[in-house]
């Protein structure tokens, strides 16, 4: 019988690093490969087989419910799994399209698989890291290979000012992130995560402790491209490559939710910390943050005429919907949270992946150039159509059950209303508001006349990756316990 | 009953859901070539659907059919697929499985797209009947999500000139109408549940809803029932049905007033009266006074219109009136009639529907001030178009005179018990007025000198696939008109128990 035992009788006392080391490995041969060979198919075929590989082994260790640790950095368990899957699934659909793409292959391509692998292992870092240095190490491992992706489409002038804005305001995020993270370590003693939670249960409230949280908000708010640290996100995700946005705006922002749960989430929640630790105050400076900040994003959104754009601002909105779990605080909260994530991961992942597509086949991205593209393209337009409703919250797809778990988790709370009805109110206007700037995509696909009615092919790499999120989107719509199970078994091991 | 079918067919609810399913997917293969065949295959899957829904008219015991399964279960929230028919919704589901075959048959014409244009029909078909069937609040906002999207892609692709702007009205409008109601349904649910696992299930939540307090009750009431009524409609609510009836196609007309509209009314009911009764009387006045004045407006409204699709949705907003005010008397007749004028309407609205479908297509146009004397050229649509108009206006022998009498009669009672008799002239008043746009409307278009307005030499009478449609559902008119206890004894028991909830035996 195939387990999780193969993955320690290989990698031995590593084991909990097993997915990251592969994709390390990988992501260090790639550019040989490629100069080897002068293939990118090769390349690509290397990278998908490095994530498949990496991607068994996790499953594995997650079927099993491996748990582990490597000297108290690194925990792998029930969260990091889920977490880390979440990450196999963006950087493999984004290395598959990336062949067919034309924005991406015109690019040095062993170095973008190479930062592309890169990325990923960052962020699956900090789903495992169990002590502020090694979240730290990842988010940067994660942000700065992710400036040289944004930056690398170097034919586009957009692109160059896109990777600018991107790595001055993630330079001031570090900063900030890193004066809070030292601040807190000040204050707590040491930087294991779990022992910061014991010593802060002790001790009464500092200003260090409330300008550790400031600015620690301030710094991973912008990794959320949460309101009001929001601006840099549409820029980047209009100018960089549409694989790579597709990868920032589904996988790099998730990287930040992770760190506000393990950092947050564990002191205020897990630590059950006293009341004098501002844990009400914090809530409502996250329910705030929460409610602005999707507000904010779908009514932008509405006055979007480029689609990449449109798109950036409702991940704006969908990231305020995930705030929630922040301000509601329960297990029941972070279960259904990371839920949306999942389904965010194939809805906006799947709706990305269309523009892409379509802009390597010559389609532009204003939403005027999608004008009789069910004709053109009946399957494409189809697909495209499902990831907006789903984003919209229309039943049965994913986004309408995630959605509902999440806004429901701000109602009620194992027997009683909770004081989060507000939010929930205003979420569920959110999503109303939301409808109106996704059907505009929809009618102008299947309802307005289009210039040409030529029928469009559309490359097999990009095919497969939509129908995959196609596929994930309505049965995760109809069968959510496929994804929430885990999410409730990494929620209950984040949370204890 | 004097026939009972001698079967318990397997899983019948769910058939009812998966035959129109697979007939819209198999109608939606018939594209290029094979579009002729279109209308067949959608004919024989709505021919099955109608049959099975009329099989549970003979079934002596419906229970036998609800069916359960756990659909998603965590740790806070459990839902389940429950579906089941009472004395409430069977009316409702057979209104369905007729009107979407009977409008089938009255379409077969239609040669623009016609794999989509069936297609799109069945699949409303599958929301329409989830929604009267469904046991869980899930299941049940799900499937009145799903009516939308059909809806809105049948009036934007076969829709009139207007058809972008009355399309994406009607998807706003209502959708942000089922979010509040979705508010209504959390609070309801997670009220309900009070300490345990929140189940979406009706009987669930009916089992919790005696804790509810008051204050809850009358709130809750609000919410739901501002989602609900918005799409029966009521009138400050109501200027997306003219919209989307004048520009829908003849179908999506008939099923949009037929059956769409009564999915309003019967959330109303199901969900509002039957968990919130407290509430249900603290709304009681305000129920009355908006039937009353979408029952008068609506009215008032159809006087000025030129257009007889337009006059005929205004009539709709009319009579779904009556059915606020008959809900609003929250007595075992009010009840019992309500539903009966749903069902009732819901016929007569397909009869005046097909009938204006039929003079934009076979006249050229539906202004009424361009018609004129048409009878003499076009005999069996003038027929057609009286019949219609008479039942629509409460012809004693045809189905709506029945409605329209009990619900007065209910309205009478209820008038009395609040010493304010002369509220009764005001459905008079509604009366008249009815009678008179009909009749002004039938001898402008129909009657006098034939017309010279528009070109007479392409005019002709209704086609044969027509005349089938129109005459199966106007002999149903007739038949429940003379026989109105075939309906009624459905709804008779149901009526008297949700009464004795409402504390108004």
């Amino acid at each position: 019988m195939i387990n999780s035992s193969i993955v320690t009788t290989i990698f031995g006392d590593f084991a909990p690093m097993a997915p990251m080391i592969l994709m390390i490995i990988g992501a260090l041969i790639m550019p040989a490969i490629f100069f080897a060979t002068k293939s990118r198919a090769a390349v690509t075929g290397a990278t998908l087989a490095v994530i498949a590989i990496s991607l068994i082994f996790n499953i594995l260790m997650m079927a099993d419910g491996y748990q582990g640790g490597y000297a108290d950095l690194f925990t792998y368990d029930a969260f990091a799994g889920v977490m880390i899957l979440l990450f196999q699934i963006v950087v493999l659909l984004t290395a598959m399209v990336s062949l067919s793409s034309s924005e991406t292959t015109r690019l040095h391509y062993g170095a973008f698989n190479s930062l592309l692998l890169a990325a990923a292992t960052g962020m699956m870092f900090v789903a495992t890291a169990s002590d502020l240095i090694t979240i730290f190490l990842g988010v940067e491992l994660a942000s700065i290979t992710s400036y040289v992706l944004v930056a690398m489409k170097r034919s586009d002038p957009r692109a160059a000012e896109a990777a600018l804005k991107y790595v001055i305001i993630g330079g001031l995020s570090t900063a900030l992130t890193l004066y809070g993270l030292s601040m807190l370590y000040g204050v707590a003693g040491t930087t294991n995560i779990a022992d910061i939670a014991v010593a802060l249960s002790t001790q009464d409230f500092s200003w260090a402790f409330g300008i550790a949280m400031i600015t620690m908000i301030a710094g991973f708010g912008f990794k959320i491209a949460a309101v009001p640290f929001h601006m840099w996100a549409p820029d980047v995700y209009e100018g960089a490559a549409t694989p790579v946005s597709m990868f920032l705006g589904t996988g790099s922002k998730k990287v930040g939710f992770i760190a506000l749960f393990k950092i947050f989430l564990v002191i205020f929640v897990a630590a059950n910390a006293s009341a004098s630790f501002a844990t009400a105050e914090m809530q409502y400076v996250f329910a705030i943050i929460a409610a602005i900040t999707m507000t904010v994003g779908n009514i932008v959104a509405i006055a979007q005429n480029n689609i990449k754009r449109m798109l950036a601002y409702s991940s704006i909105a969908q990231a305020g919907y995930i705030l929630i779990v922040m301000a509601v605080m329960t297990d029941y909260a972070l279960a259904s949270g990371m839920f949306h994530m999942f389904t965010h991961v194939f809805m906006k992942g799947g709706a990305f992946l269309v523009v892409g597509a379509l802009i390597t086949v010559g389609i532009g991205e204003k939403i005027s150039d999608y004008q009789g593209l069910a004709k053109r393209a009946p399957f494409i337009a189809f697909a495209m159509m499902v990831f907006l409703f789903s984003l919209a919250g229309i039943p049965p797809l994913a986004g309408f059950t995630s959605k509902l778990f999440l806004f429901s988790s701000a109602i009620y709370d194992g027997g009683v209303m909770t004081q989060w009805i507000w939010l929930a109110f205003i979420a569920i206007l959110n999503s109303a508001i939301s409808l109106y700037y996704y059907t505009r995509v929809v009618r102008a696909m299947y309802v307005d006349k289009g210039a040409s009615k030529e029928k469009i092919k559309i490359p097999a790499a990009f095919t497969i990756a939509i129908a995959f999120c196609l596929v994930f989107v309505v049965i995760l719509g109809v069968y959510p316990q496929l994804i929430m199970d885990f999410c409730a078994d990494a929620a209950s091991a984040l949370l204890g | 009953m004097f026939f009972e079918f001698p079967f318990e067919i397997p899983y019948m609810l769910t058939l009812l859901l998966v035959v129109p399913l697979v007939g819209a997917i198999a109608t939606l293969a018939m594209g290029g070539e094979k579009q002729k065949y279109a209308k067949y295959v959608a004919g024989v899957f709505s021919a099955i659907t109608m049959i099975l829904s009329s099989i549970l008219l003979f079934t002596p015991d419906l229970s036998v059919y609800n069916e359960s399964y756990t659909w998603i279960e965590t740790a806070g929230v459990k839902m389940s697929y429950i579906l089941t028919v009472d004395g409430l919704s069977i009316l409702m589901v057979f209104l369905t499985g007729v009107l979407v075959f009977l409008s089938t048959v009255f379409s077969a014409r239609e040669s623009d797209r016609p794999h989509y244009f069936f297609a799109l029909m069945l699949a409303m078909e599958v929301g329409l009947m989830g929604v009267y069937l469904a046991g869980d609040y899930f299941l049940f906002y799900i499937m009145w999500e799903v009516t939308l999207i059909p809806m809105y892609f049948m009036i934007s692709w076969f829709g009139g000139p207007r058809r972008h702007y009355a399309a994406i009205k009607f998807f706003i409008y209502t959708h942000v109408a089922s979010l509040v109601m979705l508010i209504g349904i959390f609070a309801l649910v997670f009220g309900a549940a009070a300490g345990g696992t929140a189940d979406f299930s009706f009987e669930a939540v009916l089992a919790g809803s005696a804790a509810f307090s008051s204050t809850f009750q009358v709130l809750v009431f609000g919410l739901l029932f501002f989602g609900f009524a918005v799409k029966m409609p009521i009138v400050p609510f109501h200027t997306w049905l003219p919209d989307a009836h004048t520009e829908a196609p003849t179908a999506g007309s008939v099923l949009l007033a037929g059956v769409m509209l009564k999915m309003g009314s019967y959330g109303i009911i199901r969900v509002c009266l039957e968990v919130l009764p407290e509430g249900a009387q603290s709304w009681q006045a305000a129920m009355i006074f908006i039937g009353i004045l979408a029952m008068i407006y609506g009215a008032y409204a159809c006087i000025a219109q030129k257009d007889l699709k337009k006059m005929v949705a205004y009539s709709s907003i009319s009579h779904m009136g009556m059915v606020m005010i008959a809900m609003g008397c929250l007595s075992d007749v009010g009840i019992q009639f309500a539903v009966f004028q749903m069902f009732a309407h819901g016929l007569i609205s397909a009869v005046l529907f097909m009938v204006c479908g039929a003079a934009g297509h076979n006249i050229g146009t539906r202004e009424i001030p361009l018609l004129g004397g048409i009878a003499g050229k076009l005999p069996v649509f003038a027929a057609f178009m009286m019949f219609g108009f008479m039942a629509s206006l409460g012809l004693p022998g045809l189905v709506g005179f029945w409605a329209e009498f009990g619900i007065i009669f209910s309205f009478y009672e209820y008038a009395i018990s609040i010493d304010m008799i002369w509220l009764i002239a005001l459905c008079l008043i509604s009366l008249l007025l009815t009678a008179g746009y009909y009749l002004w409307a039938m001898q402008r278009s129909l009657f006098g000198k034939l017309t010279e307005k528009i070109d007479l030499s392409h005019i002709h009478d209704l086609s044969r696939p027509e005349v089938i449609g129109l005459g199966a559902i106007c002999a149903l008119v007739a038949l429940y008109g003379l026989w109105p206890d075939l309906a009624l004894s459905f709804i008779e028991d149901y009526a008297s128990s949700l009464a004795f909830t409402l504390g108004v035996v």
